[in-house]
């Protein structure tokens, strides 16, 4: 793509910083400037907001500062909000969803792609129904579900649904990321006589990293501020996930709103890291994925 | 072509695991509603089957349905025909100025990760009135346009205008990210080529990368649509379906009559009818690029 | 060939499994008993097994409740309490599942489909916790309330609105009346005395509006509050309590003289501009909150609100005072307030500890007004309290709301105690259109009374 960033150069140009820009490079870079302040501001504005007052928070003026930075919003959120525990917690569920769904779904993918089997085409029309389907019209089903179980108050009856959930779209890029890969990468390995799992582990798996990142970072979205299906399915303080903190500031008639932007800010952090660690392979992963979806 | 042989025990293996968590826990709770979907439930107690009941009162006699249904369309239009372009254009701009993108695209993919009660709270003081420091509405005294000045979030008719403007403006990045690395994937030859006879700058954009770009922006518009269907955390946030269900969608519709209002199987119909609505879009926004492709290529 | 890849495939799905299982268990092994957990039913019997030197089994109460701040003085009463049981009581854990009201009630209504309640749980009054009731998920209380004098702390009838057929199903927190706080030095400023009557208020209202100040405030974005309000103009027109009931009864219907009065009455405040710009937008919390940082005249709220109110910065120098609704178009007695019984604890029918439980809430409840007194969280509170509020330093503010409890003489309940909910969402939207359009008072309640016949 860079050739079309020198091919502007030919036009009517002015110099910056000894370089010839030409007029519409400058339109396009206010134009992304202006876009990036808008999309950058409710950052900015978070982190303002966690060190007000509640009564400067809810006077609702857009820009002021503080008169006193509140600190011991943070401290509130730390120790009122179990951030430690709250995160590990989080952690554990999201990263073992991230697993068992790119697991389970590359296996599906792989099935569904690359044997010889007349239902491929009907599974994924099943797993494509999926995605149509809001989470809250199944919160009472599943809990009959897993009261039979026996997995209520537990990760595991947070790790599953959220699984479930996360299937249908990992189904849905994966396969499209593996049609879109030649039949020929795998021909010399089938001429060697490997059999399917010899395969899929040694030659489909490592070249189906980037849209598995893709995968990842729409399951991490998904799931890390998830709320509803938590507060039901779990009640036991030790196994309760970072929602509940933002949501533990809450009472019935009064709300400490800069705690709640405190543990906010706590909560987004680890997320906004590791998405900026990863934004490369997230933007090459999202190409890979839906090229020939 | 070579084909892996293999045996239906292998297939089994492969497919299972994913297919039983998948059936179990989001295709069984779909069948369970359909058949709550026929009672009249307060969702506690005992339940009486009523057969087609709530679907007829929902279309006949719900002043809150065909409304609510309209919004959501409203929303997914503007989504699918706003939005979506204006992440096209922002991903081409991005392609042909930026040398270093990855920054620029993650930053506008921010709003997206963020918790949807804190975007709302911040657009709330962004549509207050003048008199409690609301963004607009200052502005717009300040210019001596007081008689632009409006209360956004409250009046009936602009309400859910001000909403929709806050769900394009969030999921944006996202479609940017989706859009700037469908481009991306173009092989250069391609233009390479296209320079040679003649095409460059928006000219190769009209005729290599927009059909090139089409299967990606065919997943952008059917994730659009969908989101725009099931999104109601957003107007829970900022006006909770009101004044006076002037800003209901149909799944804050479905979510007020299940839990709220406690008719569960009425919340279930209504739950069907838009998983059904879905469907019918995604089949016809399917179609319809299948016809477009056919034609570009 | 591909057995032996089978056997790989085998080995890593035992070793997924594995691992998710062993990480689940490893989470929940510490719930052993949790109500809500069946995997309680096979434990209990190893544990017996393997402490049966010790005299009592080692149990776990879930006590789900809507205390979730630790900021929050309640939170606070229930971690001392608790504590101080479990201290008493080494082999009872109370387990607190502490969850936002709105989170708790979806919660609630989740697990009651599926009969899974938690050994205590939180319900609101009358028409709010008939479904529950009828479905049989609670313990009649009736004998728990007897034992160490409990049923004697409570304030005479409040236990009426929680009793069914006899039966008494949860015990309550709180006991509120509808009060109009308001701004001295606003109302001065703006040279308005204390209405005591409703035209009056209509008057002063205007006079406000004239000089720039807010006259009143109110968070309709959550509809209840609108509601509150209205349903103490509708005490009024209908010349005393009782109008809900005779609907129920049949004896009137929603398109009544009296009701629509009061549509009118309500119609009129909002249009003379009591309320602030944009008040549906407003949620409970900013819309109270214009109040305590000075920036309204007067609001109209449940008792409940002193204790914010009295910390706030508005009402330093007792700046802030209280008065009762006044009269509508001469009708009405003011000494008739809205009534608010608060949420209140019922306890699972199908609790495995049910004696357990009992004791434990009996427990909290015989401590309840002390701790409540101490953290100056006494006023409004369901049951009698011991001590001298003035010396404990309690507010003249407080002090005033405790006077107007000792003036009540009857009132009635908000609507959604008494109606179902589908009357009732259908009540209060109608009530939020009253402040984004002018409607004929007659039509809105045609619309009503439709609705009540279609959720009959």
């Amino acid at each position: 793509m860079s050739q079309f960033a020198s091919s502007a150069g030919s036009k009517p140009a002015l110099k910056v910083r000894g370089r010839r820009v030409s007029f519409k490079t400058v339109i396009a870079f206010v134009f992304f400037g202006i876009l990036l302040v808008t999309q950058l501001y409710p950052l900015l504005w978070l982190l303002i907001y966690s060190l007000k007052t509640n009564e400067e928070i809810l006077s609702g003026s857009f820009f002021a500062l503080p008169a006193q930075w509140q600190w011991s919003n943070y401290q509130g959120a730390v120790e009122g909000g179990n951030y430690f525990r709250y995160l590990g917690n989080s952690l554990f569920v999201t990263i073992t969803t991230m697993a068992g769904v790119i697991l389970l779904s590359s296996l599906a993918a792989f099935a569904i792609t690359r044997f010889r089997w007349k239902y491929g085409q009907l599974v994924m029309l099943l797993f494509l129904l999926g995605m149509m389907i809001p989470m809250q019209g199944t919160l009472l089903p599943l809990m009959i579900i897993f009261k039979n179980l026996h997995i209520l108050d537990t990760h595991l009856a947070l790790i599953l649904p959220y699984m479930a959930f996360q299937m249908p779209i990992a189904v849905f890029i994966l396969s499209g990321f593996l049609r879109s890969i030649p039949h020929e990468i795998e021909e010399s390995a089938i001429m060697d006589g490997a059999g399917a799992f010899r395969i899929f582990r040694s030659v489909i798996l490592p070249v189906s990293i980037p849209p598995m990142m893709t995968v990842c970072i729409l399951t991490f979205i998904n799931v890390w501020n998830e709320y509803i299906l938590a507060a039901t399915f779990i009640s036991s303080e030790k196994l309760k996930t970072l929602p509940f903190g933002v949501y533990s500031f809450v009472s019935q008639y009064s709300v400490n709103y800069g705690a709640i932007g405190a543990f906010l800010v706590l909560a987004a952090l680890p997320v906004i890291v590791v998405y900026f660690l990863l934004a490369e392979k997230i933007t090459k992963g999202m190409v890979a994925g839906a090229v020939k979806g | 072509m070579n084909v892996l042989k293999v045996s239906r025990w292998t297939i089994a293996a492969f497919i299972l695991p994913c297919l039983i968590v998948y059936v179990g826990l989001v295709f069984v709770p779909i069948l369970v509603s359909l058949y709550s979907g026929m009672l009249d439930w307060n969702g506690i107690g005992k339940s009486t089957f009523v057969g087609f009941h709530n679907y007829v009162k929902m279309f006949t006699h719900d002043s809150v349905f065909w409304p609510s249904v309209r919004r959501t369309f409203t929303l997914a239009g503007f989504s699918m025909l706003v939005q979506v372009p204006i992440a096209l254009f922002v991903a081409v701009l991005i392609t042909r100025f930026v040398r270093r993108p990855n920054f620029l695209v993650s930053s506008y993919f921010l709003p997206v990760i963020l918790s949807v009660a804190i975007i709302g709270q911040l657009w709330k003081t962004i549509y207050n009135p003048a008199s409690m420091g609301g963004m607009i509405n200052g502005i717009l005294t300040s210019l001596g346009l007081e008689s632009w000045t409006h209360s956004w979030l409250t009046e009936p008719k602009i309400a859910i205008y001000s909403i929709i403007l806050v769900s394009l403006w969030q999921y944006l990045g996202y479609h940017i990210l989706i859009q700037f690395t469908g481009i991306q994937n173009i092989p250069s030859e391609i233009y390479e080529a296209a320079k040679i006879d003649g095409a460059d700058g928006f000219k190769a954009d009209r005729y290599i990368t927009l059909p090139m770009v089409l299967p990606i922006l065919k997943i952008s518009i059917v994730l659009s649509f969908i989101g725009s269907l099931q999104s109601f955390d957003l107007i829970m946030v900022m006006t909770g379906g009101g004044p006076a269900h002037a800003t209901e969608v149909l799944a804050s519709h479905m979510y007020n009559m299940s839990f709220i209002t406690m008719k569960y199987g009425y919340g279930s119909a209504i739950a069907n009818v838009l998983i059904a609505m879905c469907l019918i879009a995604t089949v016809l926004i399917n179609a319809l690029f299948n016809r477009l492709d056919k034609r570009y290529s | 060939m591909t057995k032996r890849k089978m056997k790989w495939f085998g080995m890593a799905m035992t070793g997924v499994l594995a691992f998710s299982l062993s990480a689940c268990g490893g989470g929940g092994s510490g719930t052993t008993n949790n109500a809500s957990g069946d995997g309680g039913k096979t434990e209990p019997a190893a544990n017996a097994s393997t402490d049966s030197s010790k005299p009592a089994e080692n149990i776990t109460i879930t006590f789900q409740n809507i205390y979730p701040d630790a900021s929050d003085p309640k939170n606070q009463m229930m971690k001392k309490i608790v504590d101080a049981y479990e201290k008493e009581h080494p082999n009872v854990k109370i387990e607190l599942d502490s969850l936002n009201t709105d989170q708790q009630k979806l919660k609630l209504k989740t697990q009651a489909a599926s009969k899974e309640v938690p050994d205590i749980t939180v319900v609101n009054p009358a028409a709010q916790m008939q479904p529950f009731v009828d479905a049989d998920l609670f313990a009649p209380l009736n004998d728990m309330v007897e034992q160490n004098g409990l049923k004697d702390t409570f304030q005479s009838g409040i236990l009426d609105y929680y009793t069914f057929d006899g039966n008494l199903y949860a015990l309550p927190d709180g006991n509120n009346i509808g009060v109009v706080y308001y701004n001295k030095k606003l109302m001065e400023e703006g040279g308005v005395k204390v209405p005591t009557t409703f035209e009056e208020m209509l008057e002063a209202v205007k006079t406000l509006k004239g000089k720039g100040i807010q006259p009143m405030v109110i968070g309709e974005k959550d509809s209840w509050t609108g509601s509150f309000l209205f349903m103490n103009i509708l005490l009024r027109t209908n010349g005393g309590p009782g109008f809900l009931k005779d609907v129920l009864d049949g004896k009137k219907t929603f398109e009544d003289p009296a009701y629509v009065a009061a549509i009118k009455a309500f119609e009129d405040l909002v249009q003379a501009g009591a309320f602030q710009d944009g008040a549906t937008s407003f949620d409970y919390n900013a819309g109270e909150n214009l109040f305590k940082t000075g920036k309204a005249a007067m609001y109209y709220m449940g008792s409940w609100a002193t204790g914010g109110i009295e910390t706030a910065e508005v009402s330093k120098d007792g700046n802030v005072g209280v008065f009762q609704f006044p009269t509508v178009g001469g009708k009405g007695n003011p000494d008739e307030f809205m009534l608010a019984p608060g949420s209140a604890f019922a306890i699972s029918k199908d609790s495995e500890h049910l004696q357990e439980t009992k004791d434990f809430l009996n427990y909290f409840m015989l401590n309840f007004p002390k701790e409540a007194f101490e953290a100056k969280g006494a006023v409004g509170i369901a049951q009698n309290v011991d001590g001298d509020f003035k010396a404990a330093g309690y507010s003249d503010m407080a002090m005033n709301v405790l006077d107007l409890f000792k003036k009540v003489k009857g009132g009635d309940l908000a609507f959604d105690n008494t109606m179902n909910p589908g009357t009732t969402q259908a009540h209060l939207s109608g009530t939020q259109s009253l402040f984004v359009e002018q409607k004929d008072p007659a039509e809105v309640a045609k619309e009503l009374q439709a609705a009540y016949e279609d959720n009959k």
